[in-house]
Protein backbone atom coordinates (compact mmCIF):
# COMPACT_ATOMS: atom_id res chain seq x y z
CA UNK A 1 0.00 0.00 0.00
CA UNK A 2 2.91 2.56 0.65
CA UNK A 3 3.86 3.18 -2.77
CA UNK A 4 0.32 3.33 -4.46
CA UNK A 5 0.29 7.21 -4.25
CA UNK A 6 4.37 7.26 -5.82
CA UNK A 7 3.02 4.26 -8.30
CA UNK A 8 -0.32 6.25 -9.25
CA UNK A 9 2.07 9.64 -9.45
CA UNK A 10 4.59 7.93 -11.70
CA UNK A 11 1.61 6.16 -13.86
CA UNK A 12 -0.03 9.75 -14.34
CA UNK A 13 3.36 11.48 -15.14
CA UNK A 14 3.65 8.55 -17.92
CA UNK A 15 0.40 8.95 -19.24
CA UNK A 16 1.07 12.63 -19.64
CA UNK A 17 4.75 11.64 -21.75
CA UNK A 18 3.00 9.26 -23.92
CA UNK A 19 0.40 11.81 -24.93
CA UNK A 20 3.22 14.29 -25.23
CA UNK A 21 5.06 11.94 -27.63
CA UNK A 22 2.27 11.36 -29.44
CA UNK A 23 1.07 14.37 -30.24
CA UNK A 24 4.38 16.06 -29.93
CA UNK A 25 3.24 18.63 -27.73
CA UNK A 26 5.80 19.47 -24.93
CA UNK A 27 9.11 17.11 -24.52
CA UNK A 28 9.03 15.90 -28.07
CA UNK A 29 8.23 19.29 -29.37
CA UNK A 30 11.31 21.01 -27.83
CA UNK A 31 13.30 19.10 -25.17
CA UNK A 32 15.44 21.60 -24.09
CA UNK A 33 13.15 24.36 -23.08
CA UNK A 34 10.66 21.60 -22.03
CA UNK A 35 13.19 20.62 -19.49
CA UNK A 36 13.91 24.28 -18.30
CA UNK A 37 9.99 24.94 -17.93
CA UNK A 38 9.17 21.79 -15.79
CA UNK A 39 12.53 22.45 -13.71
CA UNK A 40 11.70 25.73 -12.90
CA UNK A 41 8.10 25.23 -12.85
CA UNK A 42 8.77 22.26 -10.03
CA UNK A 43 11.29 24.40 -8.12
CA UNK A 44 8.90 27.50 -7.80
CA UNK A 45 6.30 25.35 -6.41
CA UNK A 46 8.45 23.42 -3.94
CA UNK A 47 9.38 26.71 -2.73
CA UNK A 48 5.41 27.87 -2.03
CA UNK A 49 5.27 24.28 -0.60
CA UNK A 50 8.25 25.04 1.69
CA UNK A 51 6.94 28.49 2.28
CA UNK A 52 3.50 27.02 3.17
CA UNK A 53 5.02 24.34 5.58
CA UNK A 54 7.59 26.74 7.21
CA UNK A 55 3.95 28.94 8.05
CA UNK A 56 3.03 26.13 9.72
CA UNK A 57 -0.22 25.83 6.90
CA UNK A 58 0.51 22.27 5.49
CA UNK A 59 0.77 19.06 7.26
CA UNK A 60 1.70 15.77 6.47
CA UNK A 61 -0.78 13.11 6.66
CA UNK A 62 -0.15 9.93 7.94
CA UNK A 63 -1.81 7.98 4.96
CA UNK A 64 -1.44 4.42 4.16
CA UNK A 65 -1.36 5.28 0.58
CA UNK A 66 1.75 6.97 1.39
CA UNK A 67 5.62 6.11 1.18
CA UNK A 68 6.45 7.18 4.61
CA UNK A 69 9.86 8.55 3.35
CA UNK A 70 10.01 12.17 4.09
CA UNK A 71 12.44 14.73 2.10
CA UNK A 72 12.30 17.45 4.84
CA UNK A 73 10.10 18.25 7.76
CA UNK A 74 6.39 17.73 6.54
CA UNK A 75 7.48 17.18 2.99
CA UNK A 76 6.81 13.74 1.73
CA UNK A 77 9.20 12.16 -1.12
CA UNK A 78 5.68 11.96 -3.13
CA UNK A 79 5.51 16.21 -3.02
CA UNK A 80 8.09 16.96 -5.64
CA UNK A 81 6.59 14.04 -8.17
CA UNK A 82 3.53 15.29 -7.56
CA UNK A 83 4.83 18.90 -8.65
CA UNK A 84 6.24 17.56 -11.73
CA UNK A 85 3.30 15.88 -12.17
CA UNK A 86 1.20 19.15 -12.02
CA UNK A 87 3.38 20.96 -14.32
CA UNK A 88 3.67 18.18 -17.17
CA UNK A 89 -0.05 17.97 -16.61
CA UNK A 90 -0.50 22.00 -17.36
CA UNK A 91 1.62 21.96 -20.39
CA UNK A 92 0.14 18.91 -21.98
CA UNK A 93 -3.38 20.68 -21.71
CA UNK A 94 -2.08 23.97 -22.96
CA UNK A 95 0.30 22.96 -25.85
CA UNK A 96 -3.21 20.46 -26.92
CA UNK A 97 -5.66 23.28 -26.57
CA UNK A 98 -3.37 25.72 -28.30
CA UNK A 99 -3.21 22.55 -31.69
CA UNK A 100 -6.80 22.10 -30.94
CA UNK A 101 -7.66 25.97 -31.64
CA UNK A 102 -5.10 26.06 -34.46
CA UNK A 103 -6.80 22.77 -36.31
CA UNK A 104 -10.26 24.73 -35.68
CA UNK A 105 -9.63 27.69 -37.04
CA UNK A 106 -7.80 26.19 -40.09
CA UNK A 107 -11.00 23.76 -40.56
CA UNK A 108 -12.91 27.22 -40.33
CA UNK A 109 -11.21 28.86 -42.89
CA UNK A 110 -11.10 25.85 -45.53
CA UNK A 111 -14.89 25.75 -45.00
CA UNK A 112 -15.12 29.06 -46.30
CA UNK A 113 -12.99 28.15 -49.47
CA UNK A 114 -12.66 24.66 -49.74
CA UNK A 115 -11.86 24.83 -53.70
CA UNK A 116 -8.74 26.89 -52.94
CA UNK A 117 -7.68 25.24 -50.15
CA UNK A 118 -8.18 21.66 -52.69
CA UNK A 119 -5.96 23.75 -55.12
CA UNK A 120 -3.24 24.78 -52.48
CA UNK A 121 -3.17 21.18 -51.40
CA UNK A 122 -2.63 20.11 -54.39
CA UNK A 123 0.58 22.23 -54.96
CA UNK A 124 1.62 21.94 -51.63
CA UNK A 125 0.74 18.93 -49.43
CA UNK A 126 2.03 20.47 -46.34
CA UNK A 127 0.11 22.93 -45.66
CA UNK A 128 -2.63 20.63 -44.18
CA UNK A 129 -0.87 20.27 -40.79
CA UNK A 130 -0.17 24.37 -40.88
CA UNK B 1 -5.82 33.21 6.62
CA UNK B 2 -1.92 33.05 6.19
CA UNK B 3 -2.68 30.46 3.73
CA UNK B 4 -5.01 32.52 1.36
CA UNK B 5 -2.19 35.63 1.74
CA UNK B 6 -0.02 32.78 0.41
CA UNK B 7 -2.06 31.84 -2.31
CA UNK B 8 -2.96 35.68 -3.01
CA UNK B 9 0.56 35.91 -3.02
CA UNK B 10 1.46 33.13 -5.43
CA UNK B 11 -0.86 33.45 -8.21
CA UNK B 12 -0.09 37.81 -7.98
CA UNK B 13 3.25 36.72 -8.59
CA UNK B 14 2.47 34.42 -11.19
CA UNK B 15 0.12 37.24 -12.98
CA UNK B 16 3.03 39.42 -13.32
CA UNK B 17 5.78 36.65 -14.26
CA UNK B 18 3.00 35.37 -16.84
CA UNK B 19 2.55 39.00 -18.40
CA UNK B 20 5.93 40.36 -18.73
CA UNK B 21 6.71 36.96 -19.98
CA UNK B 22 3.83 36.77 -22.54
CA UNK B 23 4.36 40.71 -23.55
CA UNK B 24 7.96 39.19 -24.36
CA UNK B 25 6.69 36.58 -26.34
CA UNK B 26 4.20 38.69 -28.69
CA UNK B 27 6.47 40.85 -29.07
CA UNK B 28 9.81 38.67 -30.53
CA UNK B 29 7.59 36.13 -31.94
CA UNK B 30 4.71 37.23 -34.82
CA UNK B 31 3.44 33.85 -35.45
CA UNK B 32 1.64 33.36 -32.08
CA UNK B 33 -1.79 33.87 -32.86
CA UNK B 34 -2.52 35.87 -29.42
CA UNK B 35 -6.37 35.74 -29.14
CA UNK B 36 -5.38 31.38 -30.06
CA UNK B 37 -2.47 31.69 -27.13
CA UNK B 38 -5.06 33.61 -24.22
CA UNK B 39 -7.99 30.91 -25.08
CA UNK B 40 -5.70 28.55 -24.62
CA UNK B 41 -4.44 29.67 -21.03
CA UNK B 42 -7.83 30.13 -20.07
CA UNK B 43 -9.10 26.73 -21.24
CA UNK B 44 -5.95 25.17 -19.49
CA UNK B 45 -6.49 27.11 -15.97
CA UNK B 46 -10.13 25.64 -16.08
CA UNK B 47 -9.28 22.03 -17.28
CA UNK B 48 -6.89 21.96 -13.88
CA UNK B 49 -9.40 24.17 -11.70
CA UNK B 50 -12.17 21.24 -12.15
CA UNK B 51 -8.96 18.40 -12.29
CA UNK B 52 -7.55 19.67 -8.74
CA UNK B 53 -11.26 19.77 -7.39
CA UNK B 54 -11.58 16.13 -7.94
CA UNK B 55 -7.76 15.34 -7.34
CA UNK B 56 -7.56 17.28 -4.12
CA UNK B 57 -10.73 15.92 -2.89
CA UNK B 58 -9.32 12.39 -3.68
CA UNK B 59 -5.91 12.88 -2.06
CA UNK B 60 -7.15 14.92 1.18
CA UNK B 61 -10.05 12.02 1.41
CA UNK B 62 -6.85 9.28 1.65
CA UNK B 63 -5.29 11.14 4.34
CA UNK B 64 -1.85 12.82 2.61
CA UNK B 65 -1.75 15.78 3.95
CA UNK B 66 -4.08 18.86 6.21
CA UNK B 67 -3.86 22.11 6.79
CA UNK B 68 -3.75 23.55 10.14
CA UNK B 69 -7.26 25.26 10.09
CA UNK B 70 -6.60 28.31 11.94
CA UNK B 71 -4.51 29.27 8.90
CA UNK B 72 -7.33 28.75 6.55
CA UNK B 73 -10.59 31.15 5.30
CA UNK B 74 -12.92 27.99 5.64
CA UNK B 75 -14.46 28.21 2.19
CA UNK B 76 -14.07 25.05 0.13
CA UNK B 77 -15.33 22.51 -2.20
CA UNK B 78 -15.61 19.65 -0.63
CA UNK B 79 -12.95 18.82 1.38
CA UNK B 80 -10.41 21.09 -0.72
CA UNK B 81 -9.98 24.45 0.69
CA UNK B 82 -10.53 26.90 -1.90
CA UNK B 83 -6.81 28.34 -1.32
CA UNK B 84 -5.92 24.93 -3.01
CA UNK B 85 -6.67 25.75 -6.33
CA UNK B 86 -4.37 28.70 -6.20
CA UNK B 87 -1.54 26.33 -7.52
CA UNK B 88 -3.11 25.43 -11.04
CA UNK B 89 -4.08 28.90 -11.52
CA UNK B 90 -0.83 29.74 -10.94
CA UNK B 91 0.77 27.20 -13.19
CA UNK B 92 -1.44 28.34 -16.06
CA UNK B 93 -0.25 32.03 -15.48
CA UNK B 94 3.28 31.53 -15.27
CA UNK B 95 4.23 28.43 -16.77
CA UNK B 96 2.64 28.70 -20.73
CA UNK B 97 4.11 32.30 -20.75
CA UNK B 98 7.26 30.90 -20.06
CA UNK B 99 7.29 28.22 -22.78
CA UNK B 100 5.98 30.79 -25.22
CA UNK B 101 8.72 32.77 -24.42
CA UNK B 102 11.61 30.74 -24.58
CA UNK B 103 10.46 28.96 -27.84
CA UNK B 104 11.04 31.68 -29.93
CA UNK B 105 15.01 31.20 -28.91
CA UNK B 106 16.88 30.91 -32.20
CA UNK B 107 17.96 28.53 -33.09
CA UNK B 108 21.70 28.56 -32.79
CA UNK B 109 21.15 28.68 -28.89
CA UNK B 110 19.10 25.88 -28.90
CA UNK B 111 21.71 23.70 -30.81
CA UNK B 112 24.11 25.52 -28.23
CA UNK B 113 21.79 23.73 -24.88
CA UNK B 114 21.51 20.68 -26.77
CA UNK B 115 25.06 20.38 -27.37
CA UNK B 116 26.18 21.27 -23.87
CA UNK B 117 23.56 18.61 -22.32
CA UNK B 118 25.11 16.01 -24.97
CA UNK B 119 28.60 16.79 -23.88
CA UNK B 120 27.85 15.49 -20.25
CA UNK B 121 26.83 12.16 -22.02
CA UNK B 122 23.20 11.80 -20.55
CA UNK B 123 23.56 8.06 -21.04
CA UNK B 124 26.16 7.40 -18.20
CA UNK B 125 24.83 10.26 -15.99
CA UNK B 126 23.52 7.02 -14.07
CA UNK B 127 26.99 5.49 -13.80
CA UNK B 128 27.90 8.03 -10.98
CA UNK B 129 24.67 8.39 -9.15
CA UNK B 130 24.16 4.43 -8.56
CA UNK B 131 27.15 3.89 -7.08
CA UNK B 132 26.52 6.68 -4.86
CA UNK B 133 22.91 5.88 -4.13
CA UNK B 134 23.60 1.86 -3.83
CA UNK B 135 26.37 2.51 -1.11
CA UNK B 136 24.38 5.22 0.71
CA UNK B 137 21.48 3.56 0.88
CA UNK B 138 22.94 -0.03 2.48
CA UNK B 139 24.22 2.02 5.09
CA UNK B 140 21.55 4.13 6.22
CA UNK B 141 18.88 2.16 4.64
CA UNK B 142 16.35 5.18 4.88
CA UNK B 143 15.91 8.03 2.03
CA UNK B 144 16.28 11.56 3.27
CA UNK B 145 17.86 14.73 1.96
CA UNK B 146 21.58 13.58 2.14
CA UNK B 147 20.44 11.10 -0.23
CA UNK B 148 18.73 12.77 -2.68
CA UNK B 149 21.34 15.55 -2.84
CA UNK B 150 23.81 13.18 -3.31
CA UNK B 151 22.33 11.41 -6.16
CA UNK B 152 21.21 14.92 -7.93
CA UNK B 153 24.95 15.88 -7.60
CA UNK B 154 26.33 12.54 -8.96
CA UNK B 155 23.75 12.23 -11.56
CA UNK B 156 24.09 15.55 -13.84
CA UNK B 157 26.75 18.33 -12.26
CA UNK B 158 29.47 16.08 -11.11
CA UNK B 159 28.99 14.40 -15.33
CA UNK B 160 28.37 18.23 -16.58
CA UNK B 161 32.31 18.71 -14.95
CA UNK B 162 33.98 15.60 -15.77
CA UNK B 163 32.51 15.34 -19.88
CA UNK B 164 32.67 18.90 -20.16
CA UNK B 165 35.92 19.93 -18.55
CA UNK B 166 36.85 17.19 -20.68
CA UNK B 167 35.62 17.84 -24.15
CA UNK B 168 36.69 21.63 -24.00
CA UNK B 169 40.21 20.43 -23.18
CA UNK B 170 40.26 17.86 -25.83
CA UNK B 171 39.08 20.10 -28.86
CA UNK B 172 42.25 19.41 -30.57
CA UNK B 173 41.51 15.19 -30.35
CA UNK B 174 38.33 14.83 -30.75
CA UNK B 175 38.31 17.42 -34.06
CA UNK B 176 40.43 14.31 -35.47
CA UNK B 177 38.23 11.55 -33.99
CA UNK B 178 34.77 10.26 -35.91
CA UNK B 179 33.07 8.98 -33.29
CA UNK B 180 32.47 12.22 -31.05
CA UNK B 181 29.16 14.16 -31.98
CA UNK B 182 26.79 11.15 -30.80
CA UNK B 183 25.70 9.43 -27.38
CA UNK B 184 29.92 9.28 -27.04
CA UNK B 185 29.89 12.85 -26.70
CA UNK B 186 29.48 16.25 -28.44
CA UNK B 187 32.30 18.25 -30.43
CA UNK B 188 32.22 21.34 -28.52
CA UNK B 189 32.51 24.19 -29.93
CA UNK B 190 35.34 26.99 -29.04
CA UNK B 191 32.58 29.34 -28.00
CA UNK B 192 30.95 27.02 -25.61
CA UNK B 193 34.08 26.29 -24.19
CA UNK B 194 34.19 29.23 -21.16
CA UNK B 195 30.39 28.93 -20.50
CA UNK B 196 30.52 25.09 -19.91
CA UNK B 197 33.61 25.59 -17.72
CA UNK B 198 31.53 27.69 -15.61
CA UNK B 199 28.32 25.61 -15.88
CA UNK B 200 30.41 22.76 -14.29
CA UNK B 201 31.81 25.49 -11.50
CA UNK B 202 28.87 27.05 -10.75
CA UNK B 203 26.76 23.72 -10.64
CA UNK B 204 29.47 21.98 -8.68
CA UNK B 205 30.31 24.02 -6.34
CA UNK B 206 26.94 24.69 -4.37
CA UNK B 207 26.60 20.62 -4.14
CA UNK B 208 30.06 20.12 -2.71
CA UNK B 209 29.17 22.62 0.16
CA UNK B 210 26.06 21.29 0.86
CA UNK B 211 27.25 17.74 0.78
CA UNK B 212 30.56 18.67 2.88
CA UNK B 213 27.64 19.97 5.56
CA UNK B 214 26.38 16.27 5.89
CA UNK B 215 30.20 14.40 6.79
CA UNK B 216 32.71 14.55 8.65
CA UNK B 217 36.42 15.18 7.53
CA UNK B 218 37.16 11.61 5.59
CA UNK B 219 33.71 12.17 3.91
CA UNK B 220 35.17 15.65 3.15
CA UNK B 221 38.36 14.39 2.03
CA UNK B 222 36.42 12.13 -0.48
CA UNK B 223 34.86 14.68 -1.98
CA UNK B 224 37.69 16.84 -2.43
CA UNK B 225 39.46 14.09 -3.90
CA UNK B 226 36.58 13.44 -6.25
CA UNK B 227 36.47 16.62 -7.34
CA UNK B 228 40.43 16.94 -7.95
CA UNK B 229 39.90 13.75 -10.16
CA UNK B 230 37.71 15.16 -12.30
CA UNK B 231 39.65 18.66 -12.90
CA UNK B 232 43.07 16.79 -13.07
CA UNK B 233 42.23 14.50 -15.54
CA UNK B 234 41.71 16.85 -18.48
CA UNK B 235 42.54 20.02 -17.26
CA UNK B 236 45.60 21.72 -18.19
CA UNK B 237 49.23 20.86 -16.62
CA UNK B 238 47.68 18.00 -14.63
CA UNK B 239 46.24 16.37 -18.14
CA UNK B 240 46.10 12.59 -15.92
CA UNK B 241 44.62 11.36 -18.83
CA UNK B 242 47.77 12.07 -20.90
CA UNK B 243 50.07 9.91 -18.22
CA UNK B 244 49.55 6.20 -19.11
CA UNK B 245 48.35 4.04 -16.38
CA UNK B 246 47.37 7.50 -14.29
CA UNK B 247 44.66 7.75 -16.90
CA UNK B 248 42.92 4.87 -16.22
CA UNK B 249 43.16 4.93 -12.58
CA UNK B 250 42.04 8.42 -12.21
CA UNK B 251 39.17 7.52 -14.45
CA UNK B 252 38.39 4.33 -12.87
CA UNK B 253 38.35 6.85 -9.44
CA UNK B 254 35.44 9.21 -11.28
CA UNK B 255 33.36 5.89 -10.40
CA UNK B 256 34.30 4.62 -7.53
CA UNK B 257 34.94 7.64 -5.51
CA UNK B 258 30.88 8.71 -5.72
CA UNK B 259 30.39 4.44 -3.77
CA UNK B 260 33.17 6.17 -1.61
CA UNK B 261 31.59 9.37 -0.79
CA UNK B 262 28.17 7.59 -0.14
CA UNK B 263 29.81 5.37 2.52
CA UNK B 264 31.60 8.17 4.01
CA UNK B 265 28.50 10.35 4.19
CA UNK B 266 26.38 7.30 5.41
CA UNK B 267 28.60 7.31 8.22
CA UNK B 268 29.38 3.35 7.15
CA UNK B 269 32.34 1.92 8.54
CA UNK B 270 35.02 0.32 5.64
CA UNK B 271 36.17 -3.19 6.45
CA UNK B 272 37.92 -5.88 4.97
CA UNK B 273 35.05 -6.94 2.61
CA UNK B 274 34.05 -3.41 1.54
CA UNK B 275 37.87 -2.76 0.72
CA UNK B 276 37.33 -6.24 -1.61
CA UNK B 277 34.26 -4.91 -3.24
CA UNK B 278 35.81 -1.33 -3.60
CA UNK B 279 38.64 -2.89 -5.33
CA UNK B 280 37.17 -5.27 -7.53
CA UNK B 281 34.95 -2.25 -8.59
CA UNK B 282 38.22 -0.43 -9.29
CA UNK B 283 39.79 -2.76 -11.68
CA UNK B 284 36.68 -3.43 -13.36
CA UNK B 285 36.69 0.64 -14.14
CA UNK B 286 40.47 0.55 -14.89
CA UNK B 287 39.82 -2.24 -17.50
CA UNK B 288 36.57 -0.15 -19.27
CA UNK B 289 39.04 2.75 -18.98
CA UNK B 290 41.84 0.94 -20.72
CA UNK B 291 39.41 -0.80 -23.44
CA UNK B 292 37.57 2.47 -24.29
CA UNK B 293 41.20 3.97 -25.08
CA UNK B 294 42.28 1.32 -27.83
CA UNK B 295 39.55 2.18 -29.91
CA UNK B 296 41.16 6.28 -29.96
CA UNK B 297 44.66 5.21 -30.43
CA UNK B 298 44.89 6.56 -34.08
CA UNK B 299 43.33 10.14 -33.48
CA UNK B 300 45.08 10.08 -29.89
CA UNK B 301 48.32 9.84 -31.80
CA UNK B 302 47.73 12.45 -34.44
CA UNK B 303 46.58 14.95 -31.61
CA UNK B 304 50.01 14.23 -29.83
CA UNK B 305 48.01 13.04 -27.23
CA UNK B 306 49.43 9.71 -24.30
CA UNK B 307 47.01 7.03 -23.28
CA UNK B 308 47.72 3.71 -21.94
CA UNK B 309 46.45 2.58 -25.63
CA UNK B 310 49.03 4.88 -27.15
CA UNK B 311 51.77 4.05 -24.61
CA UNK B 312 51.83 0.26 -24.53
CA UNK B 313 50.26 -1.16 -27.58
CA UNK B 314 46.26 -2.22 -28.76
CA UNK B 315 47.13 -5.88 -27.96
CA UNK B 316 48.86 -5.04 -24.86
CA UNK B 317 46.14 -2.89 -23.66
CA UNK B 318 43.09 -5.05 -24.76
CA UNK B 319 45.15 -8.07 -23.23
CA UNK B 320 45.79 -6.04 -19.68
CA UNK B 321 42.05 -5.41 -19.73
CA UNK B 322 40.66 -8.65 -19.93
CA UNK B 323 42.62 -9.28 -17.01
CA UNK B 324 41.57 -6.63 -14.95
CA UNK B 325 38.50 -7.76 -15.62
CA UNK B 326 38.80 -11.25 -14.92
CA UNK B 327 40.79 -10.44 -12.04
CA UNK B 328 37.86 -8.01 -10.26
CA UNK B 329 35.56 -10.61 -10.82
CA UNK B 330 37.60 -12.90 -8.80
CA UNK B 331 38.07 -10.51 -6.07
CA UNK B 332 34.48 -10.69 -5.81
CA UNK B 333 34.73 -14.42 -4.75
CA UNK B 334 36.43 -13.68 -1.46
CA UNK B 335 33.27 -11.28 -0.63
CA UNK B 336 31.12 -12.68 1.73
CA UNK B 337 28.02 -13.70 0.56
CA UNK B 338 26.33 -12.54 -1.90
CA UNK B 339 29.25 -10.59 -3.09
CA UNK B 340 30.58 -14.15 -4.83
CA UNK B 341 27.68 -13.90 -7.40
CA UNK B 342 28.64 -10.72 -8.59
CA UNK B 343 31.96 -12.15 -10.41
CA UNK B 344 28.78 -13.34 -12.55
CA UNK B 345 28.87 -9.68 -13.95
CA UNK B 346 32.59 -9.76 -15.38
CA UNK B 347 31.87 -12.75 -18.06
CA UNK B 348 29.64 -11.06 -20.66
CA UNK B 349 32.37 -8.33 -20.51
CA UNK B 350 35.14 -10.97 -21.03
CA UNK B 351 33.37 -12.16 -23.90
CA UNK B 352 32.46 -8.46 -25.36
CA UNK B 353 36.42 -8.00 -25.48
CA UNK B 354 38.27 -11.10 -26.00
CA UNK B 355 37.44 -11.45 -29.69
CA UNK B 356 40.07 -8.81 -29.99
CA UNK B 357 43.01 -10.80 -28.15
CA UNK B 358 45.05 -10.46 -31.62
CA UNK B 359 44.27 -6.92 -32.26
CA UNK B 360 46.84 -4.67 -33.84
CA UNK B 361 47.68 -0.76 -33.67
CA UNK B 362 46.02 -0.35 -37.26
CA UNK B 363 42.62 -2.06 -36.84
CA UNK B 364 42.29 -0.75 -33.48
CA UNK B 365 39.25 1.20 -34.32
CA UNK B 366 37.24 -1.83 -34.98
CA UNK B 367 37.37 -2.14 -31.36
CA UNK B 368 34.68 0.40 -31.31
CA UNK B 369 31.89 -2.00 -31.78
CA UNK B 370 32.49 -3.45 -28.74
CA UNK B 371 32.70 -0.58 -27.16
CA UNK B 372 29.29 0.29 -28.01
CA UNK B 373 27.96 -3.05 -26.47
CA UNK B 374 29.82 -2.21 -23.72
CA UNK B 375 27.86 0.88 -23.19
CA UNK B 376 24.92 -1.31 -23.14
CA UNK B 377 26.03 -3.59 -20.99
CA UNK B 378 26.59 -1.55 -18.28
CA UNK B 379 22.59 -0.93 -18.12
CA UNK B 380 22.90 -5.21 -18.09
CA UNK B 381 25.36 -5.15 -15.10
CA UNK B 382 23.99 -1.92 -13.43
CA UNK B 383 20.34 -4.20 -13.23
CA UNK B 384 22.59 -7.55 -11.60
CA UNK B 385 23.83 -5.56 -9.80
CA UNK B 386 20.56 -4.32 -8.45
CA UNK B 387 19.06 -7.43 -7.96
CA UNK B 388 22.01 -8.37 -5.91
CA UNK B 389 21.90 -5.18 -4.00
CA UNK B 390 18.20 -6.07 -2.99
CA UNK B 391 19.38 -9.87 -2.04
CA UNK B 392 21.63 -8.47 0.26
CA UNK B 393 19.18 -5.97 1.31
CA UNK B 394 16.61 -8.30 2.52
CA UNK B 395 19.25 -11.01 3.85
CA UNK B 396 20.18 -8.54 6.52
Amino acid sequence: MGMLYLGLLLGGIACMLLLDRRFSLFFWHDPAVALLVTAVGTALFLVWDLAGIAAGVFFRGEGVVASGIVLAPELPLEEPVFLIFLVLCTMVVFTGSARIFGAMRDRRSADGDAAIRRDANRRDPRRGDA
Amino acid sequence: MTYAVLAVSGVALALLGGAVLTGLAFRRDRSIVRGRHLLAVAVTALVLIALTAIFDNLMIGAGLFHYASEHLLGFSIGLAPIEDFSYPLAGALLLPALWAALQRGSAQRRRDCAQLVLSSRPISWVNTAFPFGAAYLLVTREIDWVFVVGVLYFLIPYNFAMYGINDVFDYASDLANPRKGGIEGALLAPRLHRPTLWIAALTNVPFLILLGTAGGPAAWLALALSAFAVVAYSAPRLRFKERPFLDSVTSSFHFVSPAIVGLLLAGGHINGALVLLLSAFFLWGMAAHAFGAVQDIGPDREAGIHSIATAIGARATTRLALLLWIAAGALMLFTPWPGPLAAIIVVPYVVNCAPFWFVTDANSARTNRAWRRFIALNFFAGFLTTLLLILEWNRV
